[in-house]
Formats: C-alpha cells, sequence, structure tokens
C-alpha cells in the first residue's frame, strides 16, 4: 500500500471521527425558543450554598425559590414559599408554608424540606461557602407540615432580606437520595421557574421552564422555553458570539465595547446600576509579612490619597457608577456614606504622608485582583506615581479567596456584592465583625457592628453602623472605590430588564 | 526486531515513570495539601486530621508509590475546586482535545505534504517560494494572535464559521487551521529536503534509466524514503499541538484539555494541572513509541541501530 | 568569527577572491540575511536608544486620553503618533520599551538554554556510551513535557515576573541544542585537530572549550536564532494567558493581550505590537535561515 493514500486514510478517518463525536447542536435564539447567555466564570458547585459567584446566584434564582420574595423592581416583601410569617419575639420567626407546591422531579414540597434545608445549611459539616447568609440562624423546627419555626442566634433584623435571596430551599428526600451535595451538584431539584437538566462543569448548564411552576408564585410564570448558561472566560469571544447570533445575552461589558455595541442595530445595550463596590483591601494585620507597610495607617491613607477614583469613574468604569466612601452600598440600610471621613484625589499629600511613615523612596509591593485587570492596571499607574512600585497578581476568584483567606494577600483590589441583600450587615458585617473575611479584627469595629446586627431599633442600628463605618474610614482599614455599572448587551428580540441587585432575572424576560 | 520493540518500550516507560515524579513534585510544590484540602476554615487539628486521612503524613516515597498506583489506573483523586473526580474532569474534555490535535494535524499534512513535494519536484519554481514565504511567516506569527485573525475575519466579519465552543464540526475549523498552520512549516520543510535527498539519489536515477514512469518513481520510491523522516517528526509535532492547544482553546473557548490546565492553574487546583500534564506526556511518548514502529517497518535498516 | 567551510586560503590561486570577501558577497547576496539582519538590529537599535526615541514616559498614565488612535485614523493626534492604550499610555513610547523586553527574553532565555543544552549536547556526543543514552534519556523526558503548560504551571508556583518567565524559558528550551551539538560533536570527535589536542595531553575540558566547541558553533548560531523566536513567541502566549510578564512592563505579547479587549473596534490596539512582534521573529528567523545556508552549504539547493 502507498503511503500517501495510507496518510490520506489517516487524515479522513480523523475527520470523520470528529464529525461523529460532535453532533450539531441548534442555534440560539428565538426562532428555537432557546436563550443562550454567557458569563466569564463558573460556580465550582451549582449547589447554591456551596458557590458564591454571581453566574451560581443566577442559576438559584432560576430553579430555586425561597420563602420570602423580594421584588426587585419594587422593593416589597411578598409571601413565596411562605405564606404569611410573624416575629414571636427578635430570636424566633414563625413561617407559614405554601400548599400545593412541587419541586421538579414531582416531590411534594412540604416543611421537612425547609426544616432540613435549614438545619443542613448551618451544620459546619457542610461545609456552604455562603456561610455568611446563614450563620444568623440557629436551627429550624417542624411545627406542622406546612409550619416551621426558626430560632435565630442573636436578634438579627435582617433576617427577612436574607430570607428572601440567598437561602433557596432544597428537597429533602431527593437530597438525601442522591447522597448529599457531591451527588445533588450534578443534578439539582429546586422548586423554582426552570429546571436544570444538565451540569457540564466548567462549561456550563442547561435549563428548561418548569411546566408545573406553581401558579401562584409572585414571579409569575416563565415566558422562555429553554435557557442555556454557556461559560466563556474570554470578554473578545463573548462579544464575538453575541455580534455572530451564537449567544444571546451577556453582561459586564466593558465600557468601551458597549458604547461600541449600541451601533448594532440587532443589539439592545443597556447599563444597570449594581450594588457592587469595588473596594482595596489592605493587609492590616501584616499576615503576608510582619514587616509589611500596610500595617501603618499613614501609609493607608496616602493610597487612599493616590488615587484619583473620580478620574477612574469617569474615564474606565462609566455608566452609572459613583466613587464610594463608605464600606458599604449606599442604598443599603444602615449605609452612611456622609458620616465618615473623605480621601480626595492628592498625590503631593500621600507622598508626604509617606514620607512620614519612613517611605520616602517608596516600596514595592504585590496587588492581587481578579477581575478588571484595567482598573488594577490604572491603580498600579496611581500608586506608581507617588513611589509604589506594585506589580500585579491576576488570579481566579476563588484562589484569591483562598490566598486572602491564608494571608497571603497584602494587597488586593476586590469588589462585593453584598449578595444583592439591601442591609449593610451583607457587606461590612463580612469583612469587619470578626468572621473568616474579617482580616483587620478591629475589636472596636466588631462590638459596634454586633450591636447593630443584633438590635431592633432603626436608630441605633443606623448609629453603630455609623460609628463602624466611621472608623473604618478613619483608620483607611479599607478603601471603598467606587460602585459599578453593569453593561448589559443582549439581541434585540429579548425583552429583558436589568435590577439593581445584578441578578438577571431570566425568568421574567420574554421574546419580543 | 522483538530485542528492538522491547528496548524502545522499556525508554517509553522509563521516561513516562521520570514524568510522573515531575507532575508528583508540581502539586507538592503547589502548597501544603492538607491545608489546601481542609479548606481555608479549618483548625490545625481538623487539618492534622486530613494530613492522616490522606496519609500525607508518611514519606514523600510512600505517598509517590500510592499515587502512582492510582494514577496508572486513571485515579487522580478529586479537584480542589469541582466537588468530581479528577478523571471524571478529564474524561469529559480529552476528546475535544483529541479531535483538535487531530484535525489540526490533517491540516498541517494537507498544506504542508503536496507543497513540500511539488517545491522539491520544481525547486526554485513558484510553488517553491510561495511554500518558503508561508513556512517563514507561519513560524513568526503567535498562534494565539493568527486565532484572533481567523476569528475576527471568518467568524466575526464573514461569517462562515462559528467563533467559538465545540458543538459541532464546524467550530473546530477556525481553531484547527491556527493550531495546525504552526505544525506545517517544520513538515513542509523536511518532506522538501527528502524528496530532494531522495531524488538526487542513485537508485532513484537508475529507476529512472530504467524508464519507469515518473509518477510511479515519484509515488513509489521516492516519496516512501523521503516519508520516513517526516513520519516521526509528524507523531513529535502531533504530542507538541495537543500540549499547545492550551492556547487555542483558550481563545475559541473550547473546553478542552489544555483549557481545562489552564483554569485549575489560574484556581490554584493543582491535581488537575498534574493529571494532565502527565497525561500529555504519556501521550507524546506514546505517539514516539509509534513512530519508532512505523519508521522501523518503514525503514529495516533502522531496526538496527 | 570565520564563518568559511575549510577549504584553506593557501590552496586557492591568487587571483580567486579572499574569503572574506566571498563571506561578504554570500552576505550580501543572500536576502534574507539582509532583511533578517537589518530587522533584528534595527530593533535591537530601538532598545537600546528607547530613552532617547520613546516620545514620553511608558509608564505615564492619564485616563482622561485613553484609547487616542493613530496618527493615520481619522482622530489621530501628532502628541501620539501611535495613539495611547486604554490607560492614556502613549503607545509608541511602550513599543520603543516593549522592544527591550521582548528582546531580553528572547536572548537571555536562549542563551540560558544554549548553556544547559550545549554542555548537555558536547558531553553527551564526546563521551558516547552510557553518558550519550543517559543525556538522550533527559532530551527525550524535557521533549515529553509540554511546554506551554508546564511554562504555566511554574510561572503560576513561582510568581510571574520578567526574570522567572526568563529562567523558565531558558529551563525548558534547551532540547535543540542539546540534539544540534551532541550530532555535531560526535562528527568531529576523531577530526584530527581534537585527536591532537588529546595527544598533547590538553584536558578534557580544554579540549572541549578550546578545540571542539569553536568548531560546532555554525549549527549552534542558527539553534540560537531559533530559539530566540521561540522564546519570544512563548512569552506572548504566556503572557497572553495571563501568566508572563506582569503589567504595567510593556512586552509586546503582553501589549497585544491587553489590547485584546479592543481588538473589534480598535483594531490598531493589537495590530499594532502584533506586526512589531511578526517582524522581529521573522527577522530573526530570516537571519538564523540565512546563517545555515552561507555555514552549511551543502543544504542548499
Amino acid at each position: 500500500m502507498h503511503l500517501g493514500t495510507r496518510i490520506g486514510r489517516l487524515t479522513i478517518g480523523a475527520l470523520f471521527a470528529g464529525g461523529l463525536l460532535y453532533a450539531p447542536t441548534s442555534f440560539a435564539g428565538k426562532s428555537n425558543d432557546t436563550l443562550v447567555y454567557a458569563s466569564d466564570s463558573e460556580p465550582e458547585s451549582v449547589s447554591p450554598y456551596h458557590n458564591d459567584v454571581r453566574e451560581g446566584v443566577t442559576l438559584a434564582r432560576l430553579a430555586w425559590d425561597t420563602l420570602i420574595y423580594r421584588d426587585p423592581r419594587t422593593g416589597e416583601y411578598r409571601p413565596m414559599l411562605a405564606t404569611a410569617w410573624k416575629w414571636l419575639d427578635p430570636l424566633t420567626l414563625d413561617v407559614e408554608l405554601r400548599q400545593g407546591v412541587g419541586f421538579q422531579n414531582g416531590d411534594k414540597f412540604s416543611a421537612d424540606d425547609v426544616v432540613f434545608t435549614f438545619n443542613y445549611v448551618v451544620n459546619p459539616e457542610s461545609k456552604v461557602v455562603t456561610k455568611q447568609n446563614v450563620d444568623w440562624i440557629k436551627s429550624a423546627e417542624k411545627r406542622g407540615d406546612y409550619e416551621v419555626r426558626i430560632h435565630l442566634k442573636t436578634p438579627f433584623p435582617a433576617a427577612l432580606e436574607y430570607l428572601a435571596g440567598p437561602t433557596p430551599i432544597y428537597p429533602k428526600a431527593y437530597f438525601q437520595k442522591v447522597g448529599g451535595v457531591d451527588g445533588y451538584s450534578r443534578a439539582p431539584i429546586g422548586t423554582g421557574p426552570y429546571k436544570i437538566v444538565s451540569v457540564a462543569l466548567g462549561k456550563g448548564v442547561k435549563l428548561e421552564r418548569n411546566a408545573n411552576y406553581f401558579k401562584d408564585s409572585p414571579r409569575g410564570q416563565p415566558s422562555i422555553g429553554k435557557l442555556e448558561f454557556r461559560v466563556i472566560p474570554d470578554h473578545e469571544t463573548q462579544v464575538a458570539e453575541l455580534m455572530t447570533g451564537g449567544i444571546d445575552w451577556i453582561w459586564r461589558v466593558p465600557p468601551d465595547q458597549a458604547d461600541a455595541l449600541k451601533a448594532n442595530p440587532k443589539l439592545t445595550v443597556v447599563a444597570g446600576e449594581t450594588m457592587r463596590v469595588g473596594y482595596l483591601a489592605f493587609d492590616n494585620e501584616g499576615r503576608a509579612d510582619a514587616k509589611s507597610p500596610f500595617k501603618e495607617k499613614r501609609v493607608r491613607e496616602a493610597i487612599s490619597y493616590a488615587i484619583d477614583r473620580q478620574a477612574m469613574v469617569q474615564n474606565l468604569v462609566k455608566g452609572s457608577s459613583h466613587v464610594m466612601d463608605a464600606f458599604c452600598f449606599p442604598s443599603q440600610f444602615g449605609c452612611q456614606p456622609d458620616a465618615v471621613r473623605k480621601y480626595s484625589y492628592d498625590p503631593a499629600k500621600a507622598k508626604a504622608l509617606l514620607a512620614e511613615a519612613g517611605y520616602k523612596d517608596g516600596f514595592d509591593a504585590e496587588i492581587y485582583a481578579y477581575r478588571e485587570r484595567e482598573y488594577a492596571e490604572a491603580m498600579i499607574g496611581y500608586l506608581r506615581a507617588v513611589g509604589i512600585r506594585a506589580k500585579l497578581n491576576f488570579l481566579k476568584y476563588s484562589a484569591l479567596r483562598e490566598a486572602q483567606r491564608a494571608g497571603k494577600v497584602p494587597l488586593g483590589f476586590l469588589t462585593w456584592a453584598s449578595f444583592s441583600v439591601n442591609d449593610a450587615s451583607a457587606m461590612v458585617g463580612v469583612f469587619f465583625k470578626g468572621g473568616d473575611d474579617d482580616f483587620t479584627h478591629d475589636k472596636q469595629i466588631i462590638d459596634w457592628l454586633n450591636a447593630a446586627d443584633s438590635s431592633t431599633d432603626p436608630v441605633e442600628r443606623k448609629a453603630n453602623y455609623a460609628k463602624a463605618l466611621g472608623k473604618i474610614a478613619e483608620e483607611a482599614y479599607a478603601l471603598p472605590l467606587f460602585s459599578y455599572s453593569s453593561y448589559y448587551a443582549f439581541t434585540s428580540d429579548l425583552q429583558f430588564t436589568p435590577d439593581a441587585d445584578e441578578v438577571p432575572r431570566f425568568d421574567l424576560a420574554h421574546w419580543k | 526486531m522483538i530485542a528492538f520493540l522491547l528496548r524502545r518500550l522499556g525508554l517509553a516507560l522509563a521516561v513516562a515513570f521520570t514524568v510522573s515524579i515531575f507532575a508528583f513534585a508540581l502539586v507538592r510544590l503547589s502548597g501544603d495539601l492538607a491545608t489546601t484540602i481542609a479548606g481555608p476554615e479549618a483548625t490545625s487539628a481538623q487539618i492534622e486530621q486530613i494530613r492522616i486521612e490522606y496519609g500525607l503524613d508518611r514519606p514523600l516515597w510512600q505517598q509517590f508509590d500510592d499515587w502512582l498506583w492510582h494514577a496508572a489506573r486513571f485515579d487522580f483523586g478529586r479537584s480542589f475546586f469541582f466537588r468530581e473526580q479528577v478523571a471524571n474532569l478529564i474524561a469529559g474534555r480529552l476528546p475535544v482535545t483529541l479531535t483538535l490535535g487531530g484535525l489540526a494535524l490533517a491540516f498541517a499534512l494537507a498544506l504542508a505534504l503536496p507543497l513540500g513535494i511539488v517545491a522539491a519536484i520544481r525547486p526554485n519554481s513558484w510553488i517553491d517560494r510561495l511554500a518558503l514565504v508561508l513556512s517563514v511567516a507561519g513560524q513568526a506569527m503567535p498562534t494565539f494572535w493568527f486565532g484572533l485573525v481567523l476569528m475576527l475575519v471568518f467568524g466575526v466579519r464573514l461569517r462562515w464559521l462559528p467563533v467559538s465552543g465545540t458543538g459541532t464540526w464546524r467550530h473546530f475549523v477556525l481553531p484547527a487551521v491556527a493550531l495546525g498552520y504552526y505544525a506545517t512549516p517544520a513538515i513542509m520543510r523536511l518532506t522538501r529536503t527528502g524528496m530532494l535527498d531522495v531524488l538526487g539519489s542513485d537508485y532513484i536515477r537508475t529507476a529512472r534509466a530504467k524508464g519507469l514512469r515518473w509518477h510511479t518513481v515519484l509515488l513509489k520510491h521516492a516519496l516512501r524514503n523521503a516519508m520516513v523522516p517526516v513520519v516521526a517528526l509528524v507523531a513529535v509535532q502531533l504530542g507538541f499541538m495537543l500540549g499547545g492547544s492550551i492556547v487555542i482553546e483558550a481563545v475559541f473557548a473550547m473546553h478542552g484539555l489544555g483549557y481545562l490546565a489552564w483554569e485549575s492553574i489560574q484556581r490554584n487546583d493543582f491535581p488537575v494541572v498534574q493529571a494532565i500534564v502527565l497525561i500529555l506526556a504519556v501521550f507524546y511518548i506514546g505517539l514516539i513509541f509509534l513512530a519508532d514502529l512505523l519508521n522501523a517497518w518503514l525503514d529495516p535498516r533502522l531496526r538496527t541501530p | 568569527m570565520s564563518s568559511v567551510p575549510r577549504p584553506l586560503p593557501g590552496t586557492e590561486t591568487l587571483l580567486a577572491p579572499s574569503p572574506s570577501a566571498i563571506l561578504r558577497t554570500r552576505i550580501f547576496g543572500h536576502g534574507g540575511i539582509v532583511i533578517g539582519g537589518s530587522v533584528v538590529l534595527g530593533v535591537l537599535l530601538l532598545a537600546l536608544a528607547a530613552p532617547l526615541i520613546a516620545p514620553y514616559d511608558p509608564y505615564v498614565q492619564d485616563i482622561s486620553q485613553r484609547m487616542i488612535p493613530p496618527i493615520w485614523a481619522p482622530k489621530g493626534s501628532w502628541l501620539h503618533l501611535l495613539g495611547t492604550d486604554k490607560l492614556g499610555r502613549d503607545y509608541l513610547s511602550r513599543l520603543v520599551y516593549g522592544a527591550r523586553i521582548s528582546l531580553f527574553i528572547g536572548a537571555f532565555a536562549s542563551a540560558l538554554s544554549g548553556l544547559i543544552g550545549c554542555a548537555l549536547g558536547v558531553t553527551a556526543g564526546y563521551f558516547g556510551g552510557r553518558i550519550d543514552a543517559a543525556i538522550t534519556y533527559l532530551v527525550t523526558i524535557r521533549l515529553s513535557l509540554p511546554v506551554v503548560l508546564v511554562a504555566l504551571a511554574v510561572v503560576a508556583l513561582s510568581g510571574s515576573s520578567l526574570e522567572i518567565v526568563v529562567i523558565v524559558l531558558g529551563l525548558l528550551l534547551w532540547d535543540r541544542y542539546a540534539v544540534v551539538s551532541r550530532a555535531a560533536t560526535r562528527q568531529l570527535r576523531h577530526a584530527e585537530y581534537i585527536v591532537a589536542a588529546q595527544a598533547v595531553g590538553a584536558s578534557t575540558l580544554r579540549v572541549l572549550l578550546s578545540e571542539m566547541l569553536p568548531n560546532i558553533l555554525n549549527p549552534l548560531i542558527v539553534v540560537a536564532t531559533l530559539e530566540m523566536a521561540h522564546a519570544i513567541l512563548l512569552e506572548a502566549a504566556l503572557s497572553f494567558l495571563g501568566l508572563g510578564v506582569q503589567p504595567p512592563l510593556p512586552s509586546w505579547g503582553l501589549m497585544i493581550a491587553e489590547g485584546k479587549e479592543y481588538m473589534f473596534f480598535s483594531p490598531w490596539v493589537i495590530t499594532i505590537p502584533g506586526i512589531a512582534l511578526f517582524t522581529l521573529v521573522l527577522g530573526i528567523n530570516l537571519l538564523g535561515d540565512g546563517v545555515r545556508d552561507l555555514t552549511a552549504p551543502e543544504n542548499r539547493n
């Protein structure tokens, strides 16, 4: 046999194998009632309590329901899986559950599921990632088939807000049948308007409309037949796919691209405000390096003066973003930006402070970041101008979180969106109340925050938050940078409204 | 022949073993495993417990021994990031990379062999010069840049082919071209020099003098002999392509092995990286072993080195 | 350095052109060498004279002046000939300083791997036997490791900086040096002057360094150019994947990676460094090819 033909056959064989392996799939869009949306990162587990990325929150809201529903547009609390709730005392909440709701596999929803879910997530063995969202719960107790009592550890006025957000209800029987979270995250089931039909780790998730979604849901009935979540890490690839109709919806579009995409008549570009706040985290305790310059207040102040946040907002972040002064999002209860010390852009003052602190010639530093490389680079530029030679370490969020908890991050450019919870406890509480992510351990602040979170008196709460936020700014424990505005770009066939809490609600979207 | 086979096989196994030491070291260098597995909020007692549970308190060589036997059965442990076995993750990604590598090689051969042969038959013709330009340009372009340009032109502007993903065979066209093009110059040059050497040799002249038809001489004698070094090179190139597809997979958002490796590196998920390094290396070792066999079959002189 | 193959001057007639003249004609008659050489020389000059040529400090940003297109575009400005990048840094200045970094990476990575590869290759070729087998085995191991992946992993573990990237690339790219120097050494092992040097009692190291190395230098120069180009491309790939040279250093690979975000709407951001990189690598390759053609005439057709 001739070698030429042999090679030819091999070639054809390879081509053929390639064709067979990949059966054609359908395209995105209105024509086949499939909304394909893309995002850059993926949840490490689809189980809502076992990831803390937005993509996970989005899925959680699509496939699961919570006890209470907070109307994203009016802010009002409405019954969802719960029909009524009542505080017996600041530590006890009684909840009445809705009857006739089913999980997507046909199992009936009842008090057992709620009790199971809450007791499961507060158990340290469950290794939930979103501890800060559930650690106010002490336990849940069944009072009847459709009655549940929730016990709190300490008074927690924001409880309803959490029950209306990051606390979806799991199916007890199914969860146990599939052998716990590992099996569950491969084929999860909820009561939500969409059913997850396939999970390809790191690649994406496919969902279908839940035809049996309960009639009285405050969310109404879903309209679009199929959803597909694709993980495309590269923004340019996302944009290219969107422009060519390969996908229908993207978000976090960089402002420059958003401006350019507006010119495309087939696409709709909208800017949405978000609760996401960018901030610089300093190694206040010198965990990365005992001689860390960031232990020195004047250095942190200097950095706060060195960065022109206003210019960054105007030229880089754009949209509806604002400079942030307090370590929280202004719409959150208790957040009082006017009550804290403000740092204006003043490189001369920054240099003077550095010199005073003994860093006349500046110093070398490493800055860690996980999103918006160019914002990080802009800050590196500003730091450079006052003599701080920062080097960028760009990581995935999970790796950065790990590095930070391990005390390896001297300077971090981080962001926090408070799980869309409209209460200051969801941001300042996470990073300054002595929890896993508190890297400051300021006793005074911890006390104030505990007082604020457990008081039922709004005035007292506010006063305590003001003190805590005031000290954070005064000591420059962290530098709040700016709020984010998110640009959404999607096919003009789609009717979609972004919400400030940065949860895309595809269950409320429909084709035009 | 058997001795030759055994010797080659022995070498392949020895190399694979050494690579496995390297892969093992890679994870051990990434930080304290017990701490990573235990998770950030674990107490030091919990960490110690995990250290004992996972056998991380044993001497390194014992741990290596243990790991190697598991790895030989495709058990690479668990991913630190995903709640999943590494082997399952890899099984889901391998077909993409293999298909991409295979198609890229097919493209490279389809371009390089004819050009190389024609360039050898007609040296200094316009085809020879075109081949030269293509090969020089091919080696000077970063693959990711070429991939981006292909995406921009054929995906976004002309819309002939999909931009990213792995849904259909059409998704593989642009990445395969971008990846294969980089391997083209080497194969083409070797085909050309091989053909030139053979065509200049005495027995081809004899064959022609005997009045055999030109294309018979060309295909039956010249090509077969010129292909000997090319086969080895092709195997090497395929190995490189599987290892190098990481960049192309990243550009075209193809969820293959390389892409998984890249993501895992960024997530500090080194059990996955370790397994992929090992698998790609074993692929390469297997390929050169095959190439050796193929060569020995094509050219019996090589059997007694 | 003499690149002329062995026929000694004395054996030629007096009327024949001198070897250096032959060399000169060859060099200047060879298109590849002329083009490649001038490109490399040009980039080298650019790099050396960067502070003189660059109109601005490549690190100084002004984010109110970002994304100004280059001079030939409708909205271009004479203040920034090649425009500005996403942070308002002058693109020409970054390109000029970037030449330094790309050349530095190419030269040092290639030199480091040359050192390793030649040491191994010459040893293997000269001693043969078990040493040769062991070193061949090392080369196979090295070849079986996927370069990009291993480089990424090692850089990720040890922190990415210019020095680390250069060292990692240097430690990974020695295989071709080893193969070529081994083959060349084997050919010369029994050459007269080597045997003669051994006979007069020169130490092995001396024989290898002063007799062997100079005589196998030509093919190694070719490999050096190839590996230099290879290292520059690999650094670009690493930077593209986010684990190469870190900002704000302006390596050309990093500039492409950073410009990628704007490629649909401001293609020049990725085109300019892309062309610069392409030209440099092309120049190095042409130069290498040319040197090979000149020094190994039997390979010419």
